[in-house]
């Protein structure tokens, strides 16, 4: 690729029990790449986030980050590492600027830097207006972005954010996403996990997590453009219709990679080669079909199809 | 900045950042505690509910006890020993019933906790110089109060008849027992230490088993540990701002036992500062042990309050002398810090004693807290589960 990765993630394997939460993942995040690990809950990405975090020792695998282990004590990975959890971290009764000044002091910020970053990350999160307000009292976008602004208060050269749109407005969605891709642009290393799929689509690069790995992984243009499914809509007729639908689907059999309800009927992810003559089956089974464009959903659902262990839905 | 790093220079460089990110746990916990009026009370408020309730309830002083008195001599002198009983305050004349067998009826009423038979005959009895016996009742129900109110009422039965007969009756060998350092024998003298001991260690080791099972809770250690911060910041961190107001607790108790209970101080101040200060390490340290192991608040809690309270109340000297325990108890008494701190304050406050005869206390109070503290930190994991 163009560049040094600054994080690697090899062959990670981890379980909870006899819960497999991590099994063989492996991914690379250079500068400037805005990274999507996008999947199903429980499909270890927020595990695979910890471990680069230095929060948790994978039982098999390595993880570095600008060549160092983030579990080896006084490395300085830290110092070059921003995270935001998934759970609220900050400290609630304290106010934003309580907590901006926190973390300053924890990475040692000299007052005239940090006073200048404060001003900086303030202003792009507009959040310059709620500095006397306590933590618990910001709206879930507001908070968000707060802790953002703590992550992001000593420079890091590599971001963690574990499902940061999780719970949050679309408007204030939309605001993260923008802020990411202008971090992104001045050569950050962002690492992005969401169960949202429509969330891959703002990403640099996406991997896609199923029961503990990557199952598939590129540019999203380029994900979509080599996906060979057809994605149909169909629906019966008549509320009657729906029985002789569903026959005529299994009829069908493995070439139907996956059906979700839409509407009053169903969306399904066919085959590419196959999606003429199943097509016309449900036509003669009297519903009516129609294309649809192929989202990353559909994506992750047709790939999840073929893994061993069957359907995600 | 462009010189290359001395060791010196880098040490220097390390104890600032240490130094910056201890101060800022402590200034953030500064904050918590001041938004959290119930950490206020527990911290503040408590030690003195406490020491108030404590030292007036636990008392094994006499204080207008009442009194049956059933004088069948009925003389000038049975009047002089009833008045004499019930003059010094000791005892209150509750009852004068005519016959022994209505004394009965009083007790079960709880209108008298003791009662006085003077027989027939007993005036007569002492001019005559023959024995002149006595009957004491007493209300067994209550062990440790008729044991009270037994040896109050012979003393003074004693003192009564001694006066009456003379000092040339008097027997040729006299024992005169002299109390040191309580002479009034008062209990809340003796007790003010021991509740001491038992307020500062309830509410240091409660004030600390919270603050790391509550980060730990609420999702703040995830964020805490993916920054340089170090174990040993976060636990000194958390240590100074609890240690300060464990200070102003040790001064408001010290400062409500001298003016409500008259607690002397007989020895050195700065000992008492010294072994305070030792003692408030000891038990906030215990308290940030369990919260680092307990994981959760509600867990935090019970362990804390059960590892302060039995151990201060019970194995401290506080209310039953430790020497006399069974050798199990003895040896798990003697881990806890509060039976150090009870016979150093019982010293340093009461005997006057100095650092020569009082240091194994401290040495004691000093191991616990390093040890505490060690395996703490040791035991601060940087993973989330």
């Amino acid at each position: 690729m163009e560049s040094t990765p600054i994080a690697v993630v090899s062959g990670l394997k981890h379980h909870f029990g006899a819960t497999l939460a991590l099994n063989g993942m492996s991914f690379e995040v250079g500068p400037g790449q805005l990274y999507g690990l996008v999947g199903p809950d429980g499909a270890g990405k927020t595990t695979t986030v910890r471990a680069l975090a230095g929060l948790l020792e994978a039982n098999e695998g390595t993880v570095r980050i600008d060549g160092l282990d983030p579990l080896e004590p006084g490395s300085g990975v830290r110092e070059r590492l921003g995270y935001m959890p998934q759970r609220y971290g900050l400290y609630r009764d304290l106010s934003v600027d309580e907590n901006l000044q926190f973390f300053g002091d924890l990475f040692c910020l000299d007052r005239k830097t940090f006073n200048q970053r404060r001003e900086r990350l303030l202003g792009i999160t507009r959040l310059a207006a709620f500095g006397d307000r306590r933590a618990d009292a910001l709206s879930g976008g507001m908070y968000k972005k707060l802790a953002l602004a703590c992550a992001l208060l000593h420079q890091p050269s590599l971001l963690l954010l574990d499902e940061p749109t999780n719970g949050v407005d679309p408007v204030s969605r939309g605001e993260l996403w923008d802020l990411l891709a202008d971090f992104m642009s001045q050569g950050m290393a962002i690492l992005v996990t969401t169960s949202y799929m429509d969330e891959a689509a703002r990403c640099s690069m996406v991997g896609l997590a199923f029961r503990g790995r990557l199952v598939l992984e590129g540019r999203p243009a380029d994900l979509v453009a080599g996906f060979s499914d057809v994605v149909l809509r169909v629906e019966p007729a008549s509320p009657e219709g729906m029985e002789a639908l569903e026959s005529a689907l299994v009829q069908a059999g493995d070439v139907v990679e996956a059906v979700t309800p839409l509407g009053s009927g169903l969306r399904i992810v066919v085959q590419g080669g196959e999606a003429d003559r199943v097509a016309a089956d449900l036509e003669a089974a009297g519903a009516n079909v129609r294309r649809l464009t192929p989202g990353f959903e559909d994506l992750f659902l047709s790939r999840a199809a073929r893994e061993p262990g069957g359907e995600a839905t | 900045m462009n010189k290359t790093p001395t060791p010196r220079t880098q040490v220097s460089h390390r104890v600032r950042r240490f130094l910056r990110r201890t101060l800022a746990v402590s200034r953030k916990e500064v904050a918590h505690v001041s938004r959290d009026p119930m950490t206020l009370y527990v911290a503040l408020g408590l030690p003195v509910v406490l020491l108030l309730i404590f030292g007036y309830g636990i008392s094994f002083d006499l204080d207008r006890s009442p009194l049956a008195v059933v004088d069948y001599d009925r003389t000038p002198v049975s009047r002089n020993l009833r008045e004499s009983l019930t003059s010094s305050g000791e005892f209150l004349l509750a009852a004068t019933p005519d016959s022994a067998d209505d004394v009965d009826s009083w007790f079960r009423k709880n209108e008298v906790s003791s009662a006085l038979v003077i027989p027939p005959g007993f005036a007569a009895n002492l001019a005559a110089a023959r024995s002149a016996p006595l009957q004491i009742l007493l209300d067994g129900s209550d062990g440790s109060k008729a044991g009270g109110v037994m040896g109050t009422m012979s003393a003074l039965l004693r003192n009564w008849a001694a006066g009456i007969a003379g000092p040339a009756a008097a027997s040729p060998i006299e024992a005169r027992v002299t109390l040191l350092y309580n002479p009034g024998l008062k209990s809340s003298i003796f007790f003010v230490p021991g509740l001491m001991a038992f307020i500062l260690a309830i509410a240091g080791v409660l004030l600390t088993a919270l603050t790391v099972a509550r980060e730990e809770e609420q999702g703040n250690l995830e964020q805490l540990f993916a920054t340089p911060v170090g174990r040993l910041d976060v636990v000194l961190g958390k240590l100074l701002p609890y240690l300060a107001m464990g200070i102003v607790q040790a001064l408001l108790v010290l400062a409500v036992g001298a003016v409500a209970f008259d607690l002397p101080l007989a020895g050195s101040p700065f000992l008492l500062a010294a072994g305070t200060l030792l003692f408030l390490v000891a038990v906030l340290s215990q308290g940030l042990f369990i919260s680092v192991i307990a994981h959760s608040q509600q867990v935090a809690t019970q362990i804390g309050a059960l590892s302060s309270l039995l151990p201060s109340l019970l194995l401290s000297g506080f209310l039953f002398p430790v020497e006399r325990m069974p050798m199990p108890l003895q040896v798990i008494a003697s881990i806890f810090p509060s039976r150090y701190f009870v016979t150093f304050l019982r010293g340093v406050l009461l005997k006057g004693s100095g650092f020569s005869v009082l240091w194994p206390n401290l040495l004691a109070m000093a191991v616990f807290s390093v040890l505490v503290l060690a395996i703490a930190t040791k035991r601060f994991r940087r993973r989330v589960a």
